[in-house]
C-alpha cells in the first residue's frame, strides 16, 4: 500500500503472568489506508483486542508489554515516542469505542459533561461551549431529545443508547482512525443493527479510517472493505472482503464460516473445527492450528507457515498456511 | 402415559410478575410485568426454540415453568398435568424430568466441587434414580456421551475450557434422565467454531434420548438450525409462532421482519434481494407497556387502533399464529 495511514509492523505484545509468559500478539503487521475500513476477526484470545490496545498505548502495564514492533502513524513511529507525547493523538488523531459503554462512561458524571470535557480538556472550550457541542454530538448520532438528555446519567440510558454517547465521544475531535473493539457484541440485534448503520455513515461522512475488531463474521460483512482474521496471535489470513469469504485460503477461516448456522437454504448439519484453541502459555510446535486441521501434513508440524499469496489475488489476498491452494481448490459448500 | 400425538409440556395463559417496592416502606408500587399471558405447545422428542430481545421475557418464562420463579396466574402442563396446582411429592417427581443447561459455563459450575460430585449431586437430591454403587460408572457414561473423556470426572471445572465446561452442563441437565431439557442461551457465550460443536451435541442427544428441547437464544440463525417450532415473543408476549420454515421463510408479524432482516449473515451479496428494516428506538420498559399492540412504539405499521385494541394471537395470514391488525407477507422496500 503507498502511504498508508497507519502502518503496524512486527508488533508483538507478551503478558507475564505467575505461570509463564504469553504471547498475546505475534509479529502482526497490516497497513490501514485513509477512509478505509479493516476487520480483524478472531475467538477468544486470538489477540484481536490486544492489537487494539498497543495501537491506543493501552496495554496493561505491568503485566503486558509491546516487545517489538513498529507502529507507524502518519509515518511516525508511536512505540517510539514517549508516552506523554502519543498521548495527545488519542482522540485527535486515533479514538476507540469500547465493548462494554456501561464499564466505559463514569457513572458519576452526566452524560454530556463527559462528552463535553474532550473540548474542554482538548480544545479549551467554555463550558458552555463544550454543552452546545455534547448536544450536538448527542444529535448527530441518533440520541433523541439529545437537549434534554445531555444532563442525564449514564445509568438512565438503554445499551443501545450508551453506545450512541461512546461513538459521540469518540469522534467528538473528529479522529482520523476510529478503532470498534466488539461495539456491538453487548447489544441486542436490532439495536446492533442501527449502531452498525450509524459507524458506517460517520465513516463515508468524514472519512475517517476504521478498524473493527469482532467475532462475528457476519457483523462486519456490511462494512469492511479487507478483513484480517487472527488465531492464537498470529495473523491467519488477510484480503479484501470478498476474497477471504469466497475464495478462502485458510483452514480457520474456513472451519469458521462451516460453523455459522445459515439463515436460510437447507439445514445440515454443521462442521465445527474440532478441538480447542491452544493454550498460547504452550503453543504447538509449527503452525497454532495444525492440532484442530483436517488440511494438515508433516511440514505443519516442523514449520511455521508465514503469509504468503494466495493465487488468485496474489496482490492483496494473503494466508499463512502451507496448504492454501488446497484449501482455496476445496471450496465451502455454500 | 400421554399418546404421542400430546404435548409434553402445554404453557396456558401464563403470567409472571415482579413486583416493584417502595426503598422506604417497601410498599408495592407497581409490577414489571414480564411474562404476560404466553401459551404454547412443546411435543416429545421436538425443539420449540423462543427468541426475542433482551427484557422480552424470555428467560422468566422458562424460569417459570421449570419452578425457579412463581407465576401470578396460568398453567404449566407438563404431561397433562399442571405443575402449579401439584401436591409436593407429584411436584418432585414432574421436576425431575425437567433439567435446564444455563448461559455462563463460568458460573453455573460450583467451582470447588469436581465434575463428578457436580454430577452426582443430582442423584443426591433425588434418591432412587440411580444406586450409589453405580454413581462412578455413571458420570463416566454421561461424559463420554457429552464427549469428555470419562477420566477427568475428578477434575475442578477450571480445568476445562468454556466448551467442555457447557458439556459438564449438559452431563449434569442429563444426569436424572430428563424428558424436557430447557437450554436458556446454552451456546450464547461460546466462540462459535466451539458452538458449533455443542449444537450438534445437542441434536445427537435428542435423536439418542428423545429429549425434546426448550431452546432460548437470541441469536436467529442458531434458533433456525435446531428448533422443529419457533415463537417469537416481544415484551412479555408471544407476537408469532409456527414451524421453523413458516417463521423464516414467511413471518407476517412486523417485529419478526424487523428481527430477521438485521441478523448480519457473512455473505450479504449472496442475498441481494434481502432488505434491511432499521427499527428505531428500543424495547420499552416493561413496567408500562404501550396500551394496545406492545410493538406500535417501534411499528412502521402502526395506526390508531394499534393503540387500543391489543391484537391476539392468531392464524391471520400464512396458516401459522401472529399478533398484528396488520399482517402481510411482504416486507417495505
Amino acid at each position: 500500500m503507498d502511504n498508508p495511514l497507519l502502518s503496524v509492523q512486527d508488533l508483538t505484545v507478551r503478558f507475564r503472568t505467575r505461570a509463564g509468559t504469553v504471547t498475546a500478539v505475534d509479529q502482526v503487521s497490516f497497513d490501514l489506508a485513509e477512509g478505509e475500513t479493516l476487520a480483524i476477526l478472531g475467538e477468544t484470545g486470538s489477540g484481536k483486542s490486544v492489537t487494539a490496545q498497543a495501537l491506543m498505548g493501552l496495554v496493561p502495564r505491568p503485566a503486558g508489554q509491546v516487545s517489538g514492533g513498529r507502529i507507524l502513524y502518519d509515518g511516525t513511529d508511536l512505540l517510539a515516542r514517549p508516552r506523554s507525547e502519543t498521548r495527545r493523538l488519542n482522540g485527535t488523531e486515533l479514538a476507540m469505542v469500547f465493548q462494554d459503554p456501561l464499564s466505559s462512561l463514569n457513572p458519576v458524571f452526566r452524560v454530556g459533561a463527559q462528552i463535553g470535557e474532550l473540548f474542554r480538556r482538548r480544545r479549551g472550550a467554555s463550558r458552555s461551549e463544550a454543552r452546545r457541542k455534547a448536544i450536538e454530538l448527542m444529535d448527530r448520532v441518533g440520541i433523541p431529545a439529545a437537549a434534554r438528555r445531555v444532563d442525564d446519567y449514564p445509568h438512565q440510558f438503554s445499551g443501545g443508547m450508551r453506545q450512541r454517547v461512546m461513538i459521540a465521544m469518540a469522534i467528538a475531535l473528529q479522529p482520523r482512525v476510529l478503532i470498534a473493539d466488539e461495539p456491538t457484541t453487548a447489544l441486542d440485534v436490532t439495536v446492533q443493527a442501527q449502531v452498525m448503520a450509524l459507524l458506517a455513515e460517520l465513516k463515508a461522512e468524514h472519512r475517517m479510517a476504521m478498524i473493527l475488531i469482532s467475532h462475528d463474521l457476519g457483523v462486519v460483512a456490511g462494512v469492511a472493505d479487507r478483513v484480517m482474521l487472527m488465531y492464537a496471535g498470529r495473523v491467519a489470513e488477510t484480503g479484501g472482503l470478498r476474497e477471504v469469504y469466497e475464495t478462502t485460503g485458510h483452514p480457520y477461516t474456513r472451519g469458521l464460516m462451516a460453523s455459522i448456522p445459515a439463515l436460510d437454504g437447507p439445514r445440515e448439519r454443521l462442521a465445527p473445527i474440532k478441538g480447542s484453541p491452544p493454550d498460547l502459555m504452550r503453543p504447538p510446535a509449527g503452525c497454532a492450528f495444525r492440532p484442530r486441521c483436517e488440511f494438515a501434513t508433516g511440514i505443519c508440524g516442523t514449520e511455521r507457515p508465514e503469509l504468503m499469496p494466495v493465487p488468485a489475488r496474489p496482490e492483496s489476498h494473503r494466508a499463512a498456511c502451507h496448504h492454501a491452494k488446497e484449501v482455496v481448490a476445496d471450496v465451502v459448500p455454500g | 402415559m400421554s399418546s404421542p400425538a400430546d404435548p409434553l409440556l402445554s404453557v396456558r395463559d401464563l403470567h409472571t410478575g415482579f413486583p416493584i417496592r417502595s426503598a422506604l416502606l417497601r410498599r408495592k408500587v407497581g409490577t414489571v410485568q414480564a411474562v404476560s399471558g404466553v401459551s404454547f405447545d412443546l411435543p416429545a422428542g421436538r425443539t420449540l426454540g423462543l427468541v426475542g430481545e433482551s427484557g422480552s421475557g424470555k428467560t422468566t418464562l422458562a424460569r417459570t415453568v421449570i419452578g425457579l420463579a412463581p407465576p401470578e396466574s396460568g398453567q404449566v402442563l407438563f404431561d397433562g398435568r399442571d405443575l402449579l396446582t401439584l401436591p409436593g411429592a407429584d411436584l418432585r417427581q414432574a421436576r425431575r424430568q425437567m433439567q435446564m443447561v444455563f448461559q455462563d459455563p463460568y458460573a453455573s459450575l460450583n467451582p470447588r466441587l469436581t465434575v463428578e460430585q457436580i454430577i452426582s449431586e443430582a442423584w443426591l437430591v433425588n434418591p432412587g434414580v440411580v444406586p450409589r454403587n453405580r454413581w462412578a460408572t455413571e458420570v463416566k457414561d454421561l461424559l463420554a456421551r457429552v464427549g469428555l473423556n470419562p477420566d477427568h470426572a475428578d477434575r475442578y471445572p477450571h480445568q476445562f475450557s468454556g466448551g467442555q465446561r457447557q458439556r459438564v452442563g449438559i452431563a449434569r441437565a442429563l444426569a436424572l434422565r430428563p424428558r424436557l431439557v430447557i437450554c436458556d442461551e446454552a451456546v450464547s457465550a461460546l466462540d462459535v467454531s466451539v458452538q458449533a460443536q455443542v449444537l450438534n451435541l445437542l441434536v445427537d442427544l435428542q435423536a439418542e434420548l428423545g429429549l425434546s428441547f426448550l431452546f432460548i437464544a437470541h441469536d436467529l440463525s442458531v434458533v433456525r438450525h435446531i428448533s422443529d417450532e419457533v415463537a417469537v415473543m416481544y415484551l412479555g408476549k408471544v407476537v408469532e409462532t409456527g414451524t421453523t420454515e413458516q417463521i423464516f421463510t414467511a413471518p407476517v408479524h412486523p417485529y419478526t421482519q424487523a428481527l430477521l432482516s438485521a441478523v448480519p449473515v457473512p455473505r450479504p451479496w449472496a442475498a441481494p434481494q434481502r432488505k434491511q428494516i432499521l427499527l428505531t428506538g428500543d424495547i420499552p420498559s416493561p413496567v408500562s407497556p404501550p396500551s394496545g399492540c406492545r410493538f406500535r412504539t417501534r411499528c412502521w405499521k402502526a395506526q390508531e387502533r394499534c393503540a387500543t385494541e391489543e391484537p391476539a394471537l392468531a392464524d391471520r395470514l400464512g396458516g401459522h399464529s401472529s399478533a398484528c391488525h396488520f399482517p402481510e407477507m411482504t416486507v417495505p422496500a
